[in-house]
Order: C-alpha cells, then sequence, then structure tokens
C-alpha cells in the first residue's frame, strides 16, 4: 500500500515499508538537524499510520483522516524526529543542537504529552499515560472494570503494557504471566491447586537428602540470596531468604539444563515484592516491612506465587541460563547489528575504543537489567514484559538497545576504553522512575515495529560496515 | 611511558574477588555485595620504578556456569589473581581447578599470584598459610594473604603482581599469542605484555 519510492530508502537494507513503523533515526545528525515541525505533521504521521493498529483499541484514536493511509516518509520521519526531539528536550525548551544533551534523569519532570507522543504506539499510550500519578484513578478503575469481567488476555496486555496501578499489579501480573486462568471460574481452583503443589514440591525435594549436583545448587543460592540486596532491609530478614531458597531451588531442580544461574535470585525479586505488596497495609513501603508480621498462610501464598510466575517467566528465556549461555550470546550479537544499523556513530565511538557488546550487555541481558535499574524501575518494566507476553524475549532486546542508545550523549564524552566501561557498568538510574521506563519502552516498541519484519536484519555480520 | 597490563581475578564464588577490586581500585568494600555477573572491570594505576603502570582488571564471576563467559577474559590476561577464603577450606582445594583453567584458556606466560582473602576472619581459619605457601611453591605460583575488609595487604597484592609482570616485560618481551583467536575480548587483544602508552591508540582486529 506504500508508494514504490517508499520501499527503497525505508532504510538502508531495503526493507519493506510497513504501516505504522516510522523511518529509524539514521544518525544523529539528522536528528539534530530537525526542528520540533509543528503538530500538524504529527497527526498527520498519527493518521497516517492507524491502520496498523486494531480496531478495536480505537476509541482515543484520530479517525477522521484514514483515508490518507499512505505513509509520507518525510512526513513519517519529521513526526517521529519531532517526538524524540520534543521528548528529549524537555527540561531545556530550546531544541538542543545535539539531541541528547537534555537527557539527564535528574533533569527529568513528567510529561504527559511528550510521552503520549511516541510513533508507533500512538493510541495506547494516548489513552493510558505512562505517567501514573496523574491518571492512577482512571486507570484503576479501567482495571477493575476488566478484571471483573472475563477479560481476553489481549485486552489485558494492551492496558498493562503502559503500566499497571499497585492495587491491580498482582492479580494481573498473575494473569498475564499465565499463570492464573483467565477464566473467572477457574481461578480459585487454579490457585488452590498450584500452592499446594508447591509447597508438595517444597516438602519433597526441599526437606530432603540431596545428591551431589543439588547439594552445590543450594550452595550456590546460599551464597547468593543473603547478598541479593545488601541496601534493602527487607532481604536482610531470613525468613525472607529462606522463601528466596526455597523457591530458587525448587525452581533450579525443576529445570536441570539449566540449574541455578547467578543472577535469577534478581530475577524472583520483582515477583516477591509485587505479591507482598498485596498484605502489606497502608501502602507501607515494602523496603522496611517486616514479613514476620504476615501470618504462615500470607507468606506461604507470596512464596507459591512468585514461584510460578518465575517459572512462567523464565519460560520464554531458557537458553540464556544453559551451558554457555548461548541465547545470551546470541542476544549481544544481535544487540551490535541492531545498534550498528540504527546509530552508527554510537556503535563506531564503541568499537572504536575497543569497546565489545559483551562486555557491557551480558549483565544487561542475564538479568533482565535487573542490575542497572532501581527496583520500582524494574517492577515498572515487567508490567510491560509480562504484557508482551510470548514475544518478551525478543522485546528484552529492543529494551537493551533502547537502554544503550539512551545513554548517548553520556557515551559520547567517554573518549577511551576504561571511561566507557566503567560508565556502561554504572550507568546513572539512581533517580528514575517510571516516566523513564515508559520512554524507554516506547522507544523499544519503535525499534521492534522498525524491525519486526526484518528478520534477517540481526543475521547479517557482513553488512555494510 | 605508560604499561597497560590486563589482570584477571578468579576463584570460588563468594571468596571477596569484588571487594579486593573495589577496595584496591576505589578503597570502597561492602560486607555483603552482590554477585558478579559474568565480568566487571575496573582499572588503578601505581608507579614502578618510576613508572606509570595501568591495571585494567577483570572481575569474573565465581560460578561454574559463566565459564565461557569469563575464560574468553583469559587469553588477554597478563596476570592472575586466584582467590580463594581462608575461612573456607572448599575455596582452597578448588584453587587445582582453577589453574587448570588457567593452563587450558591463558597465555602460557601468565603470572599467577594465590590470594588468601579475608585474614581477618582469624577465629575461622581453615587453611594454614604454611600449607598454602607450600602449594603456592610447588606450583610456581607467588602468594600472599589479605583482607578487603581492614584493607591488610590488598595494595601490596596488586603491587606485586604488577612489579612481576613489570619486571618480566622489562627483561624480554614476550612474544605475540598466535593470531586469529576469536573469542578473546576484544579490548584486551592488543594489550597482552607489551607496553603501550595507550590502548585506545590501538586498533582492535575485528573478529567477524
Amino acid at each position: 500500500m506504500e508508494g514504490e519510492s517508499d520501499r527503497a530508502s525505508f532504510w538502508k537494507k531495503n526493507i519493506k515499508t510497513v504501516p505504522g513503523r516510522p523511518s529509524p533515526k539514521s544518525d544523529a545528525k539528522t536528528t539534530s538537524k530537525t526542528k520540533a515541525p509543528g503538530a500538524t505533521s504529527f497527526q498527520d504521521f498519527q493518521a497516517s499510520v492507524s491502520d496498523a493498529w486494531d480496531l478495536e483499541d480505537d476509541e482515543f484514536c484520530v479517525i477522521s483522516s484514514l483515508e490518507n493511509t499512505k505513509i509520507s516518509k518525510k512526513v513519517s520521519q519529521s513526526a517521529a524526529l519531532n517526538v524524540l526531539n520534543s521528548h528529549r528536550s524537555t527540561a531545556e525548551h530550546e531544541v538542543p543542537s545535539n539531541d541528547r544533551t537534555a537527557e539527564k534523569p535528574h533533569l527529568y519532570e513528567p510529561d504527559p504529552v511528550r510521552i503520549s507522543r511516541i510513533p508507533g504506539r500512538p493510541r495506547q499510550l494516548h489513552c493510558f499515560s505512562p505517567v501514573q500519578e496523574e491518571d492512577n484513578e482512571s486507570k484503576l478503575e479501567r482495571f477493575e472494570a476488566l478484571l471483573e469481567s472475563n477479560p481476553s488476555l489481549q485486552e489485558l496486555s494492551k492496558l498493562s503494557w503502559s503500566g499497571i496501578p499497585v492495587k491491580v499489579r498482582g492479580i494481573t501480573w498473575r494473569l498475564l504471566s499465565g499463570y492464573l486462568p483467565i477464566n473467572l471460574e477457574r481461578r480459585n481452583g487454579v490457585l488452590e491447586r498450584k500452592r499446594q503443589d508447591y509447597w508438595t514440591l517444597v516438602e519433597k525435594y526441599y526437606y530432603t537428602e540431596h545428591d551431589e549436583t543439588n547439594r552445590d545448587i543450594q550452595h550456590q543460592i546460599n551464597i547468593d540470596v543473603p547478598r541479593m540486596n545488601p541496601s534493602i532491609p527487607l532481604f536482610q530478614q531470613r525468613t525472607v531468604q529462606l522463601m528466596f531458597e526455597r523457591i530458587l531451588f525448587i525452581w533450579s531442580i525443576r529445570h536441570p539444563a539449566s540449574g541455578y544461574v547467578q543472577g535469577i535470585n534478581d530475577l524472583v525479586t520483582p515477583f516477591y515484592i509485587v505479591f507482598l505488596q498485596e498484605f502489606i497495609p497502608d501502602n507501607q513501603p515494602f523496603e522496611r516491612f517486616n514479613v514476620d508480621s504476615l501470618n504462615q498462610d500470607q507468606l506461604r501464598i507470596i512464596e507459591a506465587d512468585s514461584f510460578w510466575c518465575l517459572s512462567k517467566f523464565l519460560d520464554g528465556i531458557q537458553d540464556n541460563y544453559v551451558f554457555a549461555q548461548i541465547g545470551i550470546q546470541k542476544k549481544v550479537l544481535q544487540l551490535e547489528e541492531l545498534i550498528k544499523r540504527v546509530d552508527e556513530v554510537l556503535h563506531k565511538h564503541l568499537k572504536q575504543h575497543n569497546v565489545s557488546y559483551l562486555q557491557f550487555s551480558f549483565r544487561w541481558l542475564n538479568n533482565l537489567l535487573t542490575r542497572e535499574l532501581p527496583l520500582r524501575c524494574t517492577i515498572r518494566l515487567w508490567d510491560t514484559y509480562l504484557a508482551e507476553n510470548d514475544s518478551f524475549a525478543t522485546f528484552q532486546l529492543y529494551v537493551s538497545a533502547a537502554f544503550l542508545l539512551y545513554w548517548k550523549e553520556d557515551l559520547m564524552q567517554e573518549h577511551d576504553f576504561q571511561g566507557l566501561l566503567l560508565l556502561l557498568q554504572n550507568l546513572p538510574t539512581q533517580s528514575w522512575t517510571s516516566s523513564q521506563i515508559s520512554m524507554l519502552v516506547a522507544e523499544a516498541y519503535k525499534l521492534k515495529v522498525m524491525f519486526a519484519d526484518a528478520p534477517n536484519h540481526l543475521l547479517s555480520n557482513t553488512g555494510d560496515s | 611511558m605508560v604499561f597497560l597490563f590486563v589482570v584477571v581475578l578468579i576463584g570460588d564464588s563468594g571468596v571477596g574477588k569484588s571487594n579486593l577490586l573495589s577496595r584496591f581500585t576505589r578503597n570502597e568494600f561492602n560486607l555483603e555485595s552482590k554477585s558478579t555477573i559474568g565480568v566487571e572491570f575496573a582499572t588503578r594505576s601505581i608507579q614502578v620504578d618510576g613508572k606509570t603502570i595501568k591495571a585494567q582488571i577483570w572481575d569474573t564471576a565465581g560460578q561454574e556456569r559463566y565459564r565461557a563467559i569469563t575464560a574468553a577474559y583469559y587469553r588477554g590476561a597478563v596476570g592472575a589473581l586466584l582467590v580463594y577464603d581462608i575461612a573456607k577450606h572448599l575455596t582452597y582445594e578448588n584453587v587445582e581447578r582453577w589453574l587448570r583453567e588457567l593452563r587450558d584458556h591463558a597465555d602460557q606466560n601468565i603470572v599467577i599470584m594465590l590470594v588468601g582473602n579475608k585474614s581477618d576472619l582469624r577465629h575461622l581459619r581453615a587453611v594454614l598459610t604454611d600449607e598454602a605457601k607450600a602449594f603456592a611453591e610447588r606450583n610456581g605460583l607467588s602468594f600472599i594473604e589479605t583482607s578487603a575488609l581492614d584493607s591488610t595487604n590488598v595494595d601490596m597484592a596488586f603491587q606485586n603482581i604488577l612489579t612481576e609482570i613489570y619486571r618480566i616485560v622489562s627483561q624480554k618481551q614476550i612474544r605475540d599469542p598466535p593470531e586469529g583467536d576469536t573469542i578473546r575480548p576484544q579490548n584486551v587483544e592488543p594489550i597482552d605484555v607489551k607496553p603501550t602508552m595507550n590502548t585506545d591508540g590501538v586498533r582492535k582486529q575485528c573478529c567477524q
């Protein structure tokens, strides 16, 4: 449906133009030259890509100009750049000549307008602004209405993608992860049975004599659990540590191909916190909550549900943790290819200083960014991961790419190997909130949409460099 | 002239590798520090004989599963600190396994120092100093006991191994490793034991 002229130039490797896929930012120079073009062009763009969306999602969409379904490359590109520029330069109102200079986390003010105007996902972000503090009420209502009915997983994912209110996060995560059935009538039965199953596993395998392999697993878990989150008092409580030890051990013996791998402990944490929060009264912060004030049944629920959700969640990324960690090695290569395509300047900068992607992105991928982000942000990020369902394994790659691109400006200012690597290992995200995560996943979504129909783009090693 | 030496920290999980590194490079210590995922990097420069020696140190994850990733870093290293915990005998028993790892993956001229960490845990000592020292001698390793917690000997350990490497380098240029190593980390590739002014000036060789 697009003009032929768009095809050849959509991006370097001659990939077909697809509705809803904005042109890639070819490099920083192009971006910086483009001043914010004005609202009309964005609306044009939004209308022109609206055919890429399910009709049921149309309630907030501008449909009046649907007849204009052709993407004008100029329009889409300028609109995309407009959006990029505008949300990168909120702190300084002047569009900076270099598009990243304003992007210091501490300068960030939540800006719903900026964040909602992201190409590739216009409606969703339009409807559900990620700035949860502002429209929590209405969003919560929507969730509650949806959860009371028999929602489709698709509807729930769509609503969850841009963030889930704390109050309904637990149930929503259970549903999205596939642990809890969507069907209302079946839920209680399944929950009861699964929780019982977990505790049966614990009885059978945890409190018994371990063979040598299992002793090794147990040993490693016992070393790692006490030092998981040294700065958060919650995790120093013995009760909490025991819960983690059991969850990890049972998961490991049920997944012998990988067993326990350091870092998986960090992946239990978001589930644990979310299910714990369901029992913490009055929005008290979880960091200092005393879990021994909960009763035994509550503790058993938190532990069993964390276990099952972790299991479901890791199913899609098992190959990250098997011998030689091939899943990660593959994704590291893909990340490199992707960055090479979307930001050659940054790619060359890293290469010029002998930084290899493995050196910094291994941990990102192994721990799904949990080591790079504050816990509250990880939890918000997982709203989106879980909403991605089966595609989350791939989506994770795009999030990593967006994360790297986010720091471009800072990285470009480092002029040697060690400066680059030290920065990449210690990215200053301490002050991040959900609005940075919303922007990150929106950028990731954009990349995903750009490359989703180009299966070869991540394979090519010979390419154009 | 600036010498650039790449050193790896290896040894069982929980023996204090990351704390040795943070004590040496930033003078920091955390009683509980998170497990290392894959490989992490830090650097510090010291003076030997009026020369600046810049140490690029790779701290590796102790768990076996990470071996495929971490072993790639051994290749470019000219020194290795093989760390065990003086209060945990098993971590000392595993030293032989770690030596095999190095023999399989590292340059044969790599300088290895055996480090008994957590020497502050006197009342829990499970590995005798003399025993470890004798083992080190038999295997041609240098030896030191350290405490990252109270700083004992930490600077000394790094200083010693870097000086040892420096002496070897200034006596003779160790031959370049063979070409065609494709899995080594790219940044450490050109460094080996040759003195260079600056790593960034050296072009990496493309591995693809």
